[in-house]
Formats: structure tokens, C-alpha cells, sequence
């Protein structure tokens, strides 16, 4: 099935009156170091059927609008200005007044859909009770209101389903039984706070499009609170840029991406990458961190990050200021930018920042497409196997069935190379990554590091060489990080591990920290007090500690914001190129793995589907789930977001305990549907071996179909 | 009392604990981390009373014998269940024993058992605890139902039936009293272990090759460690209740050693008659358990970086 | 949901026949019914003393195992706990102490339950209020106050009561009046009776129900989905009673089973303050005279009420809980 979303007509925003006004929203925490001034005077107005992206990296204060907004902050929190919906002042009501709002007029979808719903009862149960909150229902019309709604939302067998506990559906499907919470009672405004943020991609989409049909079917406004600007630019009729605690730009959604105002917008959108944009823009990162929104000092908070900013800047906050033909911005050279006389990336850097630093690392991001770096063979997978039992019962567990995690998994790496490994979750990506730095015999198959078997190899070896070839870079940095350890220690760790003495250990990490560019001071913090950027950089430097052949990178930006991410990338593509290193990455965002692979593996239900060079994929990609991945991925330009033709695909990647005795795609897969009888035949009982694409030997899927 | 690990998020998600400009010089951050504690804990005022409690519980126990000249054994046959006095500060017995003298040597007795106990508890619980989480499977398993069987078996029986032919020594008594005391703080530190033993820090210190008993001791204990010190101070309290039950029933410390459990049991009687010889013993355990108690949970909401009380500017 | 109930309980029957067989041969190492004759006039010989122990399966020369068979086949069999070392029957002293100790364990469990979560729920709704802190407080000073003291206090205002209000109605010792007739009288004479006893232990059992229930809550508090909740329109109030309550409730069913052996504990002490015949004082006396059959009925009777405390829990959890329900 394949749909292409239009461009929404432009509503005149003038004579229709507001859903949703906010006027001078602030609201503050106490906290261990101070007040934080988490919004600090946020202005807008929705209007019916809109819908407004409010845009931010984390810590910008974007949640806590939407909290402030609904009035389910926590009551330390201070709230003040005004909420104006459908002309009453939400602001200032007590909880009995608020709650006869809540939900009747407006109507909240949370950021994860596995602990927003009750466990202990049936979702059935949880939307008629939604529904009788606010109307006069008896239980029975309460329940058949609630299957219909289940409908609404896409959930299939909404008769038999409603009587199922949250527990029992998967995330993407309790994010639609959010939704239909939200909308029960047709409120005339909808709030969404990153709502797909802990999807799958397909499901994301599924999910975008699910909440669309619902603010479609309600006539609602929409708040969609997101960090991702593809979402934004499919989604937004009008977007607001927060920066701590305050709307930096705020305009159409296509006069925003045409011409980003604000500094930090235009920064931002070109920190981002592009999963579509042709050949790869080097990326740009904005250098520097966000302020911490405890005793804020004077002046834009944006000005020591920013490559135009004047001395006045660091006085004077500037308001949000109409700039004709675009929208508002709180620049104070909002006017030079808008009229195209002043580059807001800026051409010198402010003093003292790496920015200078990380636009040479860029330029030599755009030069390592052409430097084919092939060394000899560090990696070598051949028909991985991993298997997990199922088990049932809590004392005496019997095994009921056989979890395929990874099915007969073939690649190579080689020194210099990047392979990406993609898929969604449960597809095997991480399993496989997991069962190669286990290091011990694999069920079936081979894994082969720099030569030698490690299968066969005595565990001394193992232990030993091995060990010190292979390393990891964790997603998240914080959670890697041993908190109690300072840095020193924490780079110390893998050295002592391998017997090294301490003197050598000192020089070593002293090394490190330059090879990753960080100064020398963190070396005493404790991973707590760095940024996340930091952070990262001292998990890699750890990770490169013993001088390792093969890097597996899990995740290692998905836990970072956008305007960190471009330096780390950059940074990895550095020490790729310096130290001939081998990455095998595992990720699920496949614009970020576009700009790091050289290689791709498409993974789908434990089988690779598909593999070859970067561009091939995704110039040309063959398997229709990989076509569907791609399709999927929003992409920061809303004219091409809004006009590409799309693969959405039903439903969900099943259980990888009942695995089809064919292809593994078929139950999701458009072309079986559209196909023959004796194509369907095929899909359904044989499994599909790679097939190379025509002229092209290293592509390879795995289709009946093409 | 489990730990409030609950937080509220936004307030959490743009302010740090740890300012970030506090670490810009060498050392300062691990001192600053420690000033923190300090002034978190300083923060609970019961804590701070508690702290005072205990430490005046103690220079009594220790010092307390120097403003007598009687020792606990010594009989005043001219004194015999004699209220308070000047002679007798806190009156005699039946048997003409100083109550005063008593209390001193029973306190001590009793704070050296409590905290001997305590100790030895921890250490045992927390080897048993994160040993089974960190390598589950077989091992696990065996432990866990090791701790439920003994759980479940009354172990206050058990504690009596084993004291009572053993007892009277109060060094045997904090053997049997570990033995048996060891199994709810074992749980509890291996539920906390189990979630640790999935943190990335660790798997990430496997992949590296580090040692599983290193792993054990750099990585997984030094993370309990508020939850270690908070059993650790409760485990106080805990040792001190069964220490004067079972002397109550008159299986613990027996005469001629005097503990407050002891003491408990021989006023216990003469409630009515003489309650001095009652009240002062209980005044003491009770200035013991309610002090350590405090310091308890002053020193959870100090070091739980989570906890509601530390950041949202204090209850008490 | 059956078989659930029935595997569960053969699990507990196992832990409770391996716990009194464990607990038979820690008392026959333990206790040694032969010195309860050493102080005895005239002298007895060795030979004597073993003699006069032999008929009630106590001869320290018989093998130990050869003791325990006897002893196993004719609980097994017969359903017979053996005799004490004078001769009175197990069975006998048990029958009428175990309804006695029951009726006091239970009562205080289900007070202390139900007292214990009704405060913890109340103070957690109202975190730093008034009432959460003097509660708070007063919980806090119950929790560490030895059992012993607690009963000598509650009997120590019990009789100032009874003197200066002139209340005769709080029986500070036995489980019943001698000289009462008739069934009305005798049940509410007990019944009087009953309520010092378990007055103590409730005020001791219920101040961990109330702690933890309350710490229970608070996280509850906090849960996504009581953002949820409200945000269809509940107030915080009716989002925690409806959403948040039965969550929290979950694992203070389960803790129930564990906390039943503390009960039983502040139960020996409860029942040699009031000078109740209950299970509890015959542990005691039988440690103390060396009953190792005494002994490992009273322990066999204290694993049974944990068992039967678990498999309420179990089914209490169940029924709390959907996710743990067996399709």
C-alpha cells in the first residue's frame, strides 16, 4: 500500500478563533542547585484542526509546556500566565475544575506508551471509564463506545481485544489505546508529548498517521512535542523552536525550513542528518552545550554558542519580533538573516569553541567517500545461529517453544570499513552484536576475528588477544559509565584488565583523552558532572583503550541530542580513518547510519533481507521491507516529506517465536499482496536465498518478488 | 521500607544534582559530592537529633562507669529495690545491683552485640546477595531458596533453641545472631544486584575482561552503598529487638552478664511495684532504636540521589 | 487457577516437612532431656534416666536415626507428636494451645493488615501533611520499641485504668476467666480477654504495613499511568484511589506470608507478658524443659501458618493482579 500525505491546505489563521491560547507561560522547580526557570514566557495560539510542533532538544523546557499546559505538573512546580481554552483561563483552576477539562476538552498522548497505561485492568475497562468520567453512560454503551474506539485507533478484533490487559498488546498498539484515551471525548485540543519517541520507525509512522485520522475525525488542535525536525516537517503547520525555556522562532512550517532565522534553528537543521538528500552535506555540529536553566545570566542564551552573535547579545535577551513574510524571532539580527545578508552558521567562529575543530572534522567526512580504505578481513560471520528457549511457569519452567533471535547470518568487515547493521527492534541486530563480543563458541556457525576462529581458540586466547581486538561503545553513556568512578579510572579499567602497569596506564589514558578531544581536567569528574557529549567521548575513549582492530558501536548517538550528535559523528569518522579501526554499527536510525556506514545489512526477524554498499541501498534499494524502512524515516524538508511516495506497513514485526515457514517478511510484506498465486506459494513455503542485484555483486536480498 | 526511588521527572530533567560548574578544578568534584551528602543529611533535623542521641548513647556506654565506684555485680544489701537517689542514681533491684552500674555495662553489651551483628550481617548479606545476582543461573537459584526456606522456618525458634544450649556467652551470641539474621538483608541487596548486574556498566566491564569478582567489589557493591549503610543502621535496630527478646525470654545474655534485655526481663515483674527497674533499661533501647532509626533514614535521603526530600527542599 | 493453588501448596507441604524434620534433629542436638533429671532427689543413675526416657522415644542411647523413624512413621501414620519427657502427650497440649494461639495470630495479622494499609494509604495521599507526619512519627517510635516493652506498657496503662476509671473489663493475664458459665458469657469473656493481647501485637505488626504501604504508594504516586488517568479527567485524589491503590496493593499482599514468623515472634513474647496458654509459652517451657517433641510440633505449627499465609497471598495477588494470572 502506498500513499503520498499532501500538503495541508493553509487555514487563513485570521478570523477563526483560537482552540488553545497560552500568554506568558512560566513555570519554575526548586531544586538541589537553585530555582529552575524551566519555561520562561511562552506565547501562542493554536487554532481548530491546526497542528503546532513544539521543537526542542532535551532540558528546552518543551515537556514541561505541555505538563503546564494540561496542569499535571508536580506540585512543587510554580505555574504562571495563562492557558485560555475556549476562553477560560486554566491557570489558577483547583483539581475538581481542571479535571471536568481534562479530558473532555483536551486530551494528553504520553511519551511511553508502556507505562501510561494501568496494568491492572482491561484497556476496555480503561476507555469506559474515560468515557464516563465526563458523560452520562451506563457500562454497556460505555464498552461498545470503547470497541468503537479501539477501532478508531486500528486495533484489530477491537470486540475480543477490549477485554485484553495493557500488558498483553505491544508498544505500538498501547500507544493507539493512549490515543484513543485522548480523544474519547472529542476534546478540541489534542497534546502530544513525543509520542513515537520510543517506536520503531514503521510503527512511528503508523502512529503519526493514527493521530492524524484522530485530530481529522475530532476537528482538534494539535500540540505535537517533539525533537525530531522529520517529524515536524511532515507533521507541523506551524512549528515553535524552544531554547531554554522560551520560544526562539516560531513561523510556518515552510517558511522555517525554507529559511531557518533564529541562528540556532539554522544550526540545528544543519547538525541533522538527511536520509534522502541526494549525496552526503558534510554535517555541523553547533559546538558548545545548552545552558542550565539555574540562574540563567543575562543576555541570549544562545549567544556563546553562536557564530554571529554581537556584543549586545550578551546583554540583552531579545523578544520574539515579527519578521514580515516569515514569522517570529528572537534574534537581535533576525532581520539581516531573514533578508539573506548574513550567513547565520556564521564564517569565524566565536572564540574558544571547538567549532573550528568540527568543521574540519566535517570536511573530512565529505572526503571519506572517496577514500576507499579496504584492509585485510577483521570480522568474518558465517551462518551466526542464536536461538533463546522459551519458558513458561514461574516455579517449575518448561521450555514451549524456540526464540529465533538470529538465523544464519553471513558478513564480513575490514579494517577501515563501517558496516551498518539495521532493523527494528527485535529484528536480532543487537543479539548478533552480543554474541560476537561474547567471544564464545556460537551455536552454529562461525565468527572469525582478525584470522582466528573463535570457536576453537583456548579461553586463555580468548581472554587474552581477543579480548583486547574486540570493544564496545554502549547507547547510553550514562548508564555505561560506572557512576562512582572518575574518568581516570573508568579509562583505567579496561588497562589494569590486561595487566598493564601503572605508569603506562597514566600515559595511556592521558593519550586517550587528546585522541577524543577532551581536556585533561575531566579526568578527576565523575560521570555525573559531564555533558552528554562528554560523556560519549569518554565511552569511546575507553573503548579504544587497549588499542582494539574492531569497534561495535550499539546505538552510540541515539541517546544524544541532535546538536551533539554531528560532533560525535565526526569524531568517529576521525579516529576511523587515523587508527584503520573496523566499525560495526548497530543502529535503528538509518539517516545517522547513512552518514557513518560504508556497508549496510538490513536485518529483519533474525535474517539479513538485504545487504550492500550504502549508497546502492539506499539509492536502489530491492527488498520491500528495506524500501518500507526507508519510506518510513521522516526527512527534515517538509516539501519532500510531504510529497514522496510512501511505504507504510501493516501491522508489526510478529514474535520471532512463531517464525514462518517461508519468508519471514510475508505477513507485512506489499508485494505478497499484490501478488500471484504461485508467487504467494513461494513466499509462503520456501525462504528466500540472497540473490545479487542486477550488475551489481556486492547488493544482495533475499525476495521471491523482485 | 523500601526506597523511594520515585522522582519528579521534568525538575529532574533540566536541573543536574551535581552543578556542573562545581568540578572545573582538580579533586573538587569528589569533595563536593562529599559536601554534598553532608549537607543533604544535615538538612533532616531528625537525623541531626539522632546523630546527637547516639553519640551521647555511646560516651555513656563507654564513659559512663567513671562517675561510680560500683560495678554491676555489686551487691548494696543496705539497698534493697530502692527507688532513685543520690546514692543510687537510677535505684537498686531485688538484689541490691546499682541499676546505674547495670545499665552502663548492659548498654554496652547491647551496643556491642548490635553493632558486631550489624556489621558481620552486612558483609555476609552482601557477598551472599550480589555473589547470586551477579552469576544467576544455578547458583541463584539454590541461594534464593536456601534464603526462603529460611525465611519461612520460624527462625526465632530457631535462634532460641540454638542459643539456649549455646548462649550465655554474648560472643557466641552474635554468631547465632548473624547466622540467622542474614537472610532478609540478602534479598533485598539481591533484588537491588540484579538490576545492577543488567547496567551497561558492568556488562561493559565484562566486555572489557574484567574479573567477576572484581566486577563484584569495583562495580557492584560500591553502587549499593547508600543502600548498604541505610541496612546497615537498621540492622542496628533489628540486632537490639531480637538481642532483649530472646534475653527476655531469657535465652540470650545470661547472668551473671547483664544486657538491656535483661535487664527488661528482671523489671518486668515489678511494673507496678518498681518500675525504675523497668523504665530505665527501656528508656535506653528505645533512645537506641529511635536515634539509629533516624540516622537511618536521614543517611537514605542524603545519599539516594532520587529521593524526593533531598531535592524539593526538605520535610521536617 | 486451581492447579495453580494445588501446585503451590504441595510446594509449601514439602517446605514445611523438610522445615520440621530439619527443626527435629536441631533439637535433639539442642536439647537434652537428661539433664532435667540431674537436679532430681534421689540421685538417679545414667541407666536410670535412660530408662525412664526410653517409653516416650527420648533414649539418648537409641540412635539418633532410629528415633527420628519412630518419630516420622507415627506423625506420618498417626498423626502423633510424641510424648515430653514426663510423659504428657504432644497432641494433647498442642490441640487446645494451637486454637488459642491461632485466634491471637490471626486476629492481630488481619487487624494489623487492614489498620497498617488503611494508614498508609491515608498518609500517602497526604505526603507531609499534618496527619502524615504525627502519624509518621509515632510509627516511627512503635517500630523500634522491643515487644517486651510494649506489652508491659499496654498492661501498665491497662491496670492505672482499671484503678483510676474503675474499668474492670481489661484482663492483664489468662486467656479466660475460671469461674464463667454458659456459651454467651464464656465468648465474651474470652473475648474480653483477647483484647490487651492483641491490642500488643497489632500495635507492633501494623506499624510495617503502614511504613512500607505508605513508600508503596508514593511510588505509585508518581506512575505514568496516574498521569494518565488524570489527564482523562480524574482528580489526583480519584486517579490514586481508582489506579494507583490497587498497583501498590500488589506487593503488600505478597510481603503478608513473610512477615508471619515477626507475628509469631511477638507472639511467644506477647503471651508471657499476659500469661496466655498459647503456642508461643509452650515453646518456651518446652525449650526449657527439653521437650524436643514439644519443640518441633510448636516449629511445625509456625511453618503451617506461614504456608497457610502464602497461599492467602498468592491468591491474593492473583486476584490483584492480571499480569500474573496463568491463561
Amino acid at each position: 500500500m502506498t500513499l503520498a500525505t499532501p500538503l495541508l491546505d493553509p487555514v487563513p489563521p485570521t478570523d477563526a478563533t483560537p482552540a488553545l491560547s497560552v500568554r506568558d507561560l512560566r513555570i519554575s522547580f526548586p531544586s538541589e542547585a537553585g530555582t529552575v526557570e524551566a519555561v520562561r514566557g511562552v506565547d501562542f495560539d493554536l487554532l481548530p484542526g491546526r497542528t503546532l510542533c513544539i521543537v526542542g532538544e532535551s532540558g528546552s523546557g518543551k515537556s514541561a509546556t505541555a505538563m503546564g499546559i494540561m496542569g499535571l505538573l508536580p506540585p512543587s512546580a510554580e505555574l504562571r500566565g495563562q492557558v485560555l481554552l475556549g476562553g477560560q483561563d486554566l491557570v489558577g483552576l483547583d483539581d475538581p475544575s481542571l479535571s471536568k477539562i481534562r479530558g473532555s476538552s483536551i486530551g494528553m498522548v504520553f511519551q511511553d506508551p508502556l507505562s501510561a497505561l494501568t496494568p491492572i485492568f482491561s484497556v476496555g475497562r480503561l476507555l469506559s471509564d474515560a468515557l464516563r468520567v465526563h458523560q452520562d453512560l451506563t457500562k454497556r454503551a460505555a464498552w461498545e463506545q470503547a470497541v468503537e474506539l479501539l477501532d478508531l485507533v486500528g486495533i484489530p478484533d477491537p470486540r475480543n481485544r477490549a477485554a485484553s490487559f495493557p500488558h498483553e498488546f505491544s508498544g505500538g498498539m498501547r500507544q493507539r489505546v493512549v490515543i484513543a484515551l485522548a480523544i474519547a471525548n472529542r476534546p478540541s485540543v489534542l497534546v502530544a508529548d513525543e509520542p513515537t519517541t520510543a517506536l520503531d520507525v514503521t510503527v512511528q509512522a503508523q502512529i503519526l498517521e493514527v493521530l492524524r485520522q484522530a485530530q481529522r475525525e475530532t476537528g482538534a488542535g494539535l500540540v505535537l512535542i517533539t525533537h525530531d525536525l522529520g517529524v515536524v516537517a511532515g507533521h507541523a503547520d506551524d512549528v515553535a523552536v524552544m531554547y531554554a525555556g522560551r520560544f526562539v522562532e516560531r513561523a510556518g512550517v515552510g517558511e522555517l525550513f525554507r529559511r531557518p532565522t533564529m541562528p540556532y534553528t539554522a544550526r540545528l537543521l544543519a547538525a541533522v542528518p538527511d536520509v534522502e538528500g541526494g549525496a552526503r552535506k558534510p554535517l555541523v555540529p553547533i559546538g558548545g552545550e545548552p545552558p542550565t536553566l539555574v540562574n540563567l545570566p543575562s543576555g541570549c542564551p544562545f549567544a556563546s554558542r553562536c557564530a554571529v552573535s554581537l556584543d549586545a547579545c550578551a546583554h540583552d535577551e531579545p523578544k520574539l519580533r515579527h519578521v514580515t513574510g516569515h514569522g517570529h524571532v528572537a534574534c537581535l539580527r533576525a532581520f539581516e538573516i531573514a533578508d539573506g545578508t548574513l550567513d547565520p552558521a556564521g564564517d569565524t567562529p566565536p572564540a574558544g569553541q571547538p567549532a573550528a575543530a568540527g568543521r574540519a572534522e566535517a570536511a573530512e567526512v565529505a572526503l571519506r567517500g572517496e577514500v576507499a580504505l579496504r584492509g585485510e578481513v577483521v570480522l568474518r560471520v558465517e551462518d551466526l545461529v542464536k536461538t533463546f528457549p522459551v519458558t513458561k511457569g514461574a516455579l517449575l519452567k518448561r521450555r514451549v517453544g524456540t526464540l529465533h533471535a538470529v538465523n544464519r547470518v553471513s558478513f564480513e568487515l575490514r579494517a577501515g570499513e563501517t558496516l551498518g547493521l539495521v532493523g527494528e527492534s527485535g529484528s536480532g541486530k543487537t543479539t548478533t552484536l552480543m554474541e560476537i563480543l561474547r567471544l564464545g563458541r556460537p551455536e552454529a556457525g562461525r565468527i572469525e576475528i582478525a584470522g582466528t576462529d573463535v570457536g576453537t581458540v583456548p579461553s586463555a586466547v580468548r581472554h587474552g588477544q581477543l579480548r583486547q581486538d574486540v570493544q564496545i561503545v554502549m547507547q547510553d553513556p550514562l548508564g555505561a559509565l560506572d557512576p562512582r568512578m572518575p574518568v581516570f579510572h573508568l579509562l583505567a579499567e579496561p588497562l589494569r584488565a590486561i595487566g598493564r602497569d601503572r605508569e603506562s596506564i597514566r600515559a595511556r589514558v592521558h593519550e586517550l583523552l587528546t585522541l577524543v578531544g577532551l581536556d585533561e581536567s575531566v579526568s578527576d569528574r565523575f560521570p555525573a558532572a559531564l555533558s552528554g557529549g562528554q560523556r560519549q567521548r569518554v565511552g569511546i575513549a575507553r573503548a579504544l583503550a587497549t588499542e582494539p582492530k574492531l569497534l561495535a558501536l550499539d546505538e552510540p548517538l541515539s541517546a544524544l541530542d541532535v546538536s551533539v550528535q554531528a560532533g560525535v559523528i565526526n569524531l568517529l569518522a576521525r579516529l576511523q580513518r587515523d587508527l584503520g579501526l573496523a566499525y560495526l554499527v548497530v543502529a535503528h536510525d538509518l539517516s545517522v547510519v547513512r552518514y557513518i556506514s560504508d556497508r549496510i545489512a538490513v536485518m529483519y526477524l533474525g535474517h539479513i533481507v538485504e545487504t550492500g554498499d550504502t549508497e546502492a541501498i539506499f539509492n536502489d534499494p530491492q527488498h520491500p521491507y528495506t524500501r518500507a524502512l526507508l519510506s518510513a524515516i521522516p526527512i527534515p524538508d517538509p516539501e519532500r516529506e510531504r510529497t514522496r511516495e510512501r511505504v507504510v506497513l501493516q501491522g508489526e514485526q510478529p514474535s520471532a517465536a512463531r517464525m514462518p515457514a517461508g519468508c519471514v517478511f510475508v505477513d507485512r510484506c506489499p508485494l505478497y499482496r499484490s501478488a500471484d498465486d504461485e508467487l504467494r506459494h513461494r513466499c509462503r513455503t520456501q525462504r528466500p536465498e540472497p540473490t545479487p542485484a542486477a550488475g551489481r555483486p556486492t547488493h544482495q536480498y533475499a525476495c521471491h518478488g523482485i | 521500607m523500601t526506597t523511594n526511588a520515585s522522582t519528579n521527572a521534568p525538575a529532574n530533567a533540566s536541573a543536574e544534582p551535581v552543578p556542573r560548574a562545581a568540578g572545573s578544578t582538580r579533586k573538587r568534584t569528589s569533595l563536593g559530592l562529599g559536601r554534598l551528602y553532608l549537607r543533604r543529611f544535615l538538612r533532616n533535623r531528625l537525623a541531626v537529633v539522632g546523630v546527637v542521641i547516639f553519640a551521647l548513647l555511646v560516651l555513656f556506654a563507654a564513659l559512663g562507669s567513671r562517675f561510680t565506684s560500683r560495678t554491676y555485680t555489686d551487691a548494696d544489701f543496705t539497698a534493697l529495690t530502692q527507688q532513685p537517689s543520690a546514692r543510687h542514681w537510677f535505684g537498686t533491684n531485688q538484689g541490691g545491683n546499682d541499676i546505674y552500674a547495670c545499665a552502663v555495662h548492659g548498654l554496652q553489651r547491647s551496643l556491642t552485640i548490635a553493632v558486631s551483628v550489624s556489621v558481620l550481617t552486612i558483609v555476609v548479606a552482601a557477598i551472599i546477595g550480589s555473589g547470586a545476582a551477579y552469576f544467576g543461573g544455578r547458583v541463584e537459584r539454590v541461594t534464593l531458596a536456601v534464603i526462603h526456606f529460611l525465611l519461612i522456618v520460624p527462625s526465632f525458634l530457631i535462634l532460641a533453641l540454638v542459643s539456649h544450649r549455646l548462649a550465655g556467652d554474648w560472643r557466641v551470641l552474635i554468631v547465632v545472631l548473624t547466622v540467622f539474621g542474614w537472610m532478609s538483608t540478602a534479598r533485598v541487596i539481591w533484588s537491588v544486584s540484579t538490576s545492577l548486574r543488567e547496567r551497561d556498566y558492568v556488562k561493559a566491564a565484562e566486555f572489557m575482561g574484567v574479573g567477576p569478582l572484581r566486577i563484584i567489589l569495583r562495580h557492584i557493591i560500591p553502587n549499593l552503598g547508600s543502600l548498604l549503610i541505610v541496612n546497615l543502621t537498621l540492622g542496628v535496630v533489628a540486632t537490639v529487638l531480637s538481642e532483649t527478646a530472646l534475653s527476655f525470654l531469657g535465652f540470650g545474655v545470661q547472668t551473671p552478664d547483664v544486657s538491656l534485655g535483661t535487664m527488661l526481663a528482671d523489671g518486668a515483674g515489678t511494673v507496678t511495684s518498681a518500675p525504675w527497674l523497668f523504665a530505665f533499661p527501656a528508656g535506653l533501647v528505645v533512645l537506641l532504636t529511635v536515634s539509629m532509626t533516624f540516622i537511618g533514614d536521614g543517611l537514605r535521603d542524603a545519599l539516594d540521589p532520587t529521593s524526593v526530600t533531598g531535592s524539593a527542599g526538605g520535610r521536617r | 487457577m486451581l492447579r495453580h493453588v494445588t501446585r503451590k501448596a504441595a510446594g509449601w507441604l514439602l517446605m514445611i516437612v523438610v522445615a520440621t524434620n530439619a527443626t527435629y534433629f536441631l533439637a535433639s542436638w539442642f536439647l537434652d532431656p537428661r539433664s532435667n533429671f540431674k537436679e532430681l532427689r534421689p540421685v538417679r543413675s545414667e541407666a536410670q534416666i535412660d530408662r525412664a526416657l526410653a517409653p516416650y522415644n527420648l533414649d539418648p542411647t537409641v540412635p539418633l536415626v532410629h528415633r527420628w523413624w519412630d518419630w516420622f512413621t507415627s506423625v506420618t501414620l498417626h498423626f502423633d507428636w510424641g510424648k515430653s519427657p514426663t510423659g504428657v502427650s504432644v497432641n494433647g497440649e498442642v490441640g487446645y494451645r494451637a486454637l488459642i494461639s491461632a485466634e491471637l495470630v490471626v486476629v492481630a495479622t488481619v487487624l494489623s493488615v487492614v489498620i497498617g494499609v488503611a494508614l498508609g494509604v491515608y498518609t500517602a495521599a497526604r505526603q507531609y501533611g499534618w496527619a502524615d507526619r504525627v502519624s509518621q512519627a509515632v510509627s516511627i517510635v512503635v517500630f523500634n520499641v522491643p515487644t517486651s516493652v510494649a506489652a508491659l506498657a499496654v498492661v501498665f496503662v491497662a491496670i492505672w485504668l482499671n484503678q483510676h476509671a474503675g474499668l474492670h473489663f481489661l484482663y492483664v493475664a489468662g486467656e479466660n476467666s475460671p469461674d464463667v458459665e454458659g456459651l454467651l458469657p464464656t465468648i465474651g469473656d474470652r473475648l474480653l480477654h483477647l483484647i490487651l493481647p492483641t491490642l500488643t501485637l497489632t500495635l507492633m505488626g501494623y506499624v510495617g504495613y503502614h511504613l512500607t504501604q505508605r513508600s508503596l504508594l508514593l511510588d505509585t504516586l508518581h506512575a505514568d499511568f496516574v498521569r494518565t488517568a488524570q489527564a482523562t479527567g480524574l482528580t489526583r485524589g480519584q486517579a490514586i484511589r481508582r489506579h494507583a491503590l490497587r498497583a501498590a496493593l500488589i506487593p503488600t499482599a505478597a510481603s503478608v506470608a513473610f512477615s508471619i514468623p515477626a507475628i509469631f515472634t511477638g507472639a511467644v513474647i506477647t503471651e508471657t507478658v499476659f500469661g496466655w496458654n498459647g503456642m508461643g509459652r509452650y515453646f518456651i517451657q518446652t525449650i526449657s524443659k527439653n521437650d524436643v517433641h514439644g519443640t518441633v510440633a510448636t516449629a511445625a505449627f509456625a511453618a503451617a501458618l506461614t504456608a497457610i499465609g502464602a497461599i492467602l497471598a498468592d491468591i491474593a495477588t492473583v486476584f490483584l493482579d492480571p499480569r500474573v494470572r496463568v491463561s
